[in-house]
């Protein structure tokens, strides 16, 4: 009999299943070819944005990250809150559910697992479409001026890494499908993810002009529009990112965490459909809540919405990145207190809603 | 030792009758969004099932078996009455850590394959990976799918599904095995082997509680049996004591012609003043089938050890019809 006495505590269990059981959920979550297809609309329209610019006034770079941010909050809702309906909904009436809880698992546990594996699939999802948004950034047309050359300059060699990332990534789930039996999706969805790491991270050994590094004085620096400190000398790896976006997608991801227990919690007694279209609805009224609802009175019927709404203006700050912004640390880390407090509630209301849920 | 499987082993019959699931009472009544009752599925059951019994609760579709099961694993909440599970209530992980629980419909994950599928069953036991690994090994051989562990059970046949069911329901050694229709989607060498897996845990002393509307399998597995109709419990008792006609006697004669049945006929006959039937008696479909099957070479085996939790596994191996008994067959 399990588990073992002494070799295993209650709280050393409960991990046990956690782990587990969030690990079960992130693998069928990334298998399913729904989760894949989003994370690669979300990389390749983040990718396509600076090769279809046209009227672009000087902010090609802006326009990308932009574009970059709104497609990891849109498709990164569209995937949470898909991902936790399908596995939560979807495990209760397939009886999955009942058979894990027919362990001995904690219903607690199973939803607070359940939550951790969707806000997986979320962070790998993010980090891919991050990495997708850098790259796009970096390889939007900037006006360098250089010893040889002065004007715009599109990075089409990062652009074209980025994109041969991806289709490296399709090629090699398919061999390892075709020859090793391995699932497409998960190896399709954590290789897009992976490859444009991969390719941000190489964006370091060659500069906008596609010079390789080690470069000396100005010439390594083709307008990166970062303090030049390293224009005295040599620079062997520099890869010209606008780290500024990451802080603005650390917000954004807070805003998907939310968005993850918001719909686990949902998906306790709601379908797919109802929980992603509740979901799509709290997206809109926490973005225009800002302006809609406040000064209203608490007991009013819009004070009360405004009070019960996550406000998702606190994590869209993508205009605070332009023209060389940066959003304080602090301010990130306020806004990660904010996001754990909307989290713990919508799951304490998940556990409440699941506690006393019927599992035939 | 102190489970039942010491004594069965030893060849004693179990003189305790601590009861592992007891219910008193228990009602469930299902509603509707407007938590209006819609149906009552459980009438106010009174169910002991004792240590070390295979117990069968036998109902026709809708009779309650489903939902008692769920109620017994707090997988239904009961709306009144008493439940309780190893001297536990139904939803203690610590009572549940000792159970096996093979559902109606073999609910598996189908993008995982079997041995997968018991590795995260075992971690949820919080079993070392170690010991994890072996048990899935065992598991899966002795369920017969070592050829297709490393394939996903979402293209799986019933059968195959009802396997790896099976073996998820013994990952942890069970004290007390709760099977919920064990049988169903088992062609009939399967569902041999699932009957003579069931005797073979009981023998261990695991205890049984099982449901089914394949009378003919409650009949050969089950020490004891209740029958429910539309939730409500109409009888129960030892399947000898419910099946005996005690105004009846059989005689069974190997070599006997017939002049002398006939001369044995006319004075029982005689005896009682009352008319005696005489027949001769067929082997059942099942036991022929399995017969003609075991000729052609495709009889399977089982290996028992993963269950008793004793010899490894390719020590202690079983044939459906040679090691165990088949009781009525």
């Amino acid at each position: 009999m399990f588990p073992h006495d002494g070799q295993c505590g209650a709280r050393g269990l409960a991990l046990k299943q956690v782990a587990a059981i969030a690990r079960a959920t992130l693998v069928e979550a990334i298998q399913q070819p729904v989760a894949f297809l989003i994370l690669l609309s979300a990389v390749v329209t983040t990718l396509l944005v600076p090769v279809f610019q046209f009227h672009r006034f000087g902010e090609d770079g802006r326009l990308a990250r932009d574009s970059g941010l709104s497609c990891m909050l849109v498709f990164g809702l569209v995937l949470a809150a898909g991902t936790a309906g399908r596995t939560v909904w979807g495990e209760i009436a397939r009886g999955t559910a009942a058979a894990a809880l027919g362990k001995p698992v904690r219903r607690v546990t199973f939803l607070l697992a359940k939550a951790l594996g969707v806000f997986a699939v979320a962070a790998f999802f993010w980090l891919g479409v991050l990495s997708a948004t850098l790259l796009a950034e970096r390889g939007s047309a900037h006006f360098i001026t250089h010893e040889d050359y002065s004007g715009y300059v599109t990075d089409v060699i990062t652009l074209a890494l980025s994109a041969a990332g991806v289709a490296a990534a399709l090629l090699i789930a398919a061999a390892r499908h075709y020859f090793g039996r391995r699932r497409f999706g998960v190896s399709a969805f954590v290789g897009v993810a992976l490859s444009q790491v991969l390719v941000a991270l190489a964006t370091g050994f060659y500069n906008r002009l596609g010079q390789l590094y080690p470069l000396h004085g100005e010439a390594a620096c083709a307008g990166c529009g970062a303090d030049h400190a390293h224009a005295a000398g040599w620079v062997f790896y520099h890869p010209e990112l606008n780290l500024r976006v990451v802080p603005a997608a650390l917000l954004v991801l807070f805003a998907l965490a939310v968005f993850t227990a918001l719909a686990t919690a949902l998906a306790t007694r709601l379908s797919t459909g109802s929980t992603l279209a509740v979901c799509a609805g709290v997206l809109l009224l926490g973005l225009a809540g800002d302006s809609l609802l406040t000064g209203a009175p608490f007991w009013s019927g819009r004070g009360l919405a405004a009070g019960l709404l996550p406000d998702l203006q606190n994590f869209w700050l993508c205009d605070a990145v332009a023209r060389g912004g940066r959003i304080a640390w602090r301010y990130v880390g306020e806004a990660a207190l904010y996001a754990l407090t909307c989290c713990a509630l919508f799951l304490v209301a998940g556990c409440l809603a699941f506690r006393e849920r019927d599992l035939g | 030792m102190t489970r039942a499987a010491t004594r069965r082993r030893e060849g004693n019959v179990p003189e305790s009758k601590q009861p592992v699931i007891e219910t008193r009472g228990l009602r469930k009544v299902f509603r509707d969004f407007w938590r209006r009752p819609t149906v009552e599925a459980v009438k106010g059951l009174d169910l002991t099932v004792n240590d070390g019994e295979v117990f069968g609760l036998l109902g026709p579709n809708g009779s309650g078996k489903s939902t008692t099961i769920k109620m017994l694993l707090g997988l239904l909440r009961p709306t009144a009455g008493l439940v309780r599970v190893l001297g536990a209530a139904p939803d203690d992980t610590r009572a549940k850590a000792r159970i096996g629980y093979l559902p109606e419909v073999s609910h598996l994950h189908p993008f995982l394959t079997p041995r997968e599928t018991l590795m995260y069953y075992a971690s949820l036991f919080g079993m070392p990976r170690k010991e994890a690994v072996r048990r899935t090994h065992e598991l899966l051989v002795m369920v017969d799918l070592e050829h297709a562990a490393d394939r996903a059970v979402g293209g799986f046949s019933k059968g195959m599904a009802r396997r790896v069911g099976l073996a998820q329901a013994l990952v942890n050694a069970p004290d007390l095995l709760i099977l919920d229709e064990p049988t169903s989607g088992l062609d009939p060498i399967g569902s041999r082997e699932v009957k003579d897996l069931v005797r073979a845990l009981a023998q261990g002393g695991v205890s049984v509680l099982m449901t089914s509307h394949l009378l003919a399998d409650v009949e050969d597995v089950c020490d004891r049996v209740a029958i429910l109709e539309r939730g409500a419990l109409r009888a129960e008792g030892m399947i000898a004591d419910l099946l005996r006609q005690p105004d009846a006697v059989r005689f069974e004669v190997e070599g006997l012609d017939e002049p002398a049945a006939a001369a044995v006929r006319a004075e029982l006959e005689a005896h009682t003043g009352r008319r005696v039937r005489q027949e001769y008696p067929a082997m059942s479909l099942e036991r022929y089938f399995l017969q003609v099957v075991a000729q052609d070479g495709r009889q399977r085996t089982f290996a028992l050890a993963p269950f008793l939790g004793t010899a490894p596994a390719d020590t202690e191996r079983l044939t459906p019809n040679s090691q165990l008994p088949i009781p009525n067959s």
